[in-house]
């Protein structure tokens, strides 16, 4: 816990960026891009690692550590990555997640991947994944790129997306995520914007979906969908990293979500290890929107309590866990400096 | 934009930002130029991205390095991103403004439930 505040963090990828694992330029693009920001975001105060030292395999026990040991996070999603068009292992296989999940049973939670795109396949890996490995939720990338160019697909898609959900809500899970926004390597923007996302949730009341990244930069159209729909979400992961660097750019992403989603809508997720968690929930626990942007645009201020639902309180609730029962079930760990 | 020299200026009226590319927004209406000089044949220019997660910065520097190398007295562009310096919707031009103005500044909102509603009830009329 950080202050008073459960951390329940949203996102963590042991990535594989072993040598031979990616296919080729794009691939490598990928990867570099995610270095990138490593070392663009990461505060002046912190360390950053030499790419060469930065782009290996992670262990999971380098992705346990750096979560539980080194910061003030009490929870964990071991999120996997599909991205089997880039990289060979798909860069964080589910399978890999599903050990880091073991790694520490009573905090971590894994959720499953698929690509929709497979039909069949992706219908009996559903299910595999949660019934033979636990898997709690899903998370959905929309843009793959295969034979030299970008195969999309869209979560308002009857055919391609509709039957995969329709799976995971039979097998009783109602959480889905999605990345959207901020393009990764040879992707088409188009299918990282948050148009589909009216689709997905008009057809699916029962199914809660995450937007992540908040949807950047279409922040605008992001906050209409959430005001629109109940059962749309959004996560911070990424998006928060710009806090030491680009502390006002921050605020107005928050500011708008603070004021037109409310602090229900809004779920906190580290990245690990694009970036060592502490810092950014330290700085984020710290924080404050500016006073002139508060009175000039009107903005609410980020209270303690948004903070503590931000932070954990609205993940466990769309876990369909107690706050209460968790906190007392995990206890308090030790606060890190 | 008193650091910013006009002829570069005008030469970007004609590089768009690839998000508002359809609406016809140049990267000077959008705001996104913050100084622009040429010294000795080289045009230093530093922009604004809208967004750390710009998708498409790296595009937007070659098409501003690209039309700001054709310049007759431009010998060789230096075009980088400036990143302590956020941007806002106030850099804005009126045209942009009018354009791209999707979801107001809360403190122009009076009574955010009858925003909402409105805007709803207008969406539902134009479809």
């Amino acid at each position: 816990m950080i202050g008073d505040a459960f951390v329940f963090d949203g996102v963590a990828h042991p990535f594989n960026f072993e040598e031979g694992n990616a296919y080729g330029p794009p691939g490598q693009m990928f990867s570099n891009h995610l270095y990138a920001f490593h070392a663009a975001l990461t505060p002046p105060t912190e360390p950053v690692m030499p790419s060469a030292e930065w782009l290996h395999k992670w262990s999971i026990d380098e992705i346990g550590e750096m979560i539980y040991d080194h910061s003030d996070t009490d929870m964990l999603v071991a999120m996997p990555l599909p991205l089997t068009d880039l990289f060979r292992d798909g860069l964080s296989p589910w399978q890999e997640c599903a050990r880091l999940a073991q790694r520490d049973p009573d905090r971590t939670i894994l959720w499953g991947t698929v690509n929709p795109l497979e039909g069949k396949k992706a219908l009996d890996d559903v299910t595999r994944q949660v019934e033979e490995y636990g898997a709690k939720a899903f998370k959905f990338y929309n843009v793959r790129y295969e034979d030299n160019g970008p195969v999309p697909w869209r979560m308002d898609d009857k055919q391609v997306a509709f039957p995969v959900f329709e799976r995971i809500r039979d097998l009783g899970i109602n959480l889905i995520g999605v990345h959207k926004g901020v393009p990764l390597g040879p992707q088409p923007i188009e299918y990282t914007q948050t148009w589909d996302m009216d689709g997905a949730a008009a057809n699916f009341p029962d199914i809660n979906f995450v937007i992540f990244h908040v949807g950047l930069p279409f922040i605008d159209e992001t906050c209409w969908q959430l005001i629109r729909y109940p059962n749309l979400f959004a996560s911070l992961a990424a998006s928060l990293n710009f806090i030491v660097r680009a502390p006002r750019q921050f605020a107005e992403v928050l500011g708008k979500l603070l004021f037109w989603c409310g602090e229900d809508k809004i779920v906190y997720g580290s990245e690990a290890p694009l970036w060592q968690p502490q810092w950014a929930l330290r700085a984020f626990w710290n924080f404050q929107i500016p006073d002139d942007m508060c009175a000039g645009y009107g903005y609410p201020q980020l209270t303690d309590q948004a903070k503590k639902k931000i932070l954990g309180e609205n993940l466990l609730r769309l876990h369909g866990m107690d706050v209460d029962a968790t906190v007392t079930r995990l206890g308090r760990k030790p606060a890190h400096s | 934009m008193p650091d910013v020299d006009p002829v570069i200026a005008r030469a970007l009226r004609g590089v768009f930002d690839p998000c508002c590319r359809d609406k016809g927004i140049s990267v000077v209406d959008m705001g996104l130029l913050h100084r622009a000089q040429v010294e000795d044949g080289v045009a230093h220019v530093d922009l604004l991205l809208t967004s750390g997660w710009c998708p498409f910065a790296a595009r937007v520097l070659t098409d501003v390095e690209a039309a700001v190398a054709a310049l007759p007295e431009v010998d060789t562009a230096d075009v980088r991103v400036v990143w302590d310096e956020p941007w806002d919707a106030s850099r804005l031009s009126e045209d942009a403004r009018s354009k791209l103005r999707f979801m107001p500044a809360p403190a122009q909102v009076a009574d955010r439930e009858a925003f909402i509603t409105s805007k709803l009830m207008r969406q539902e009329a134009s479809r």
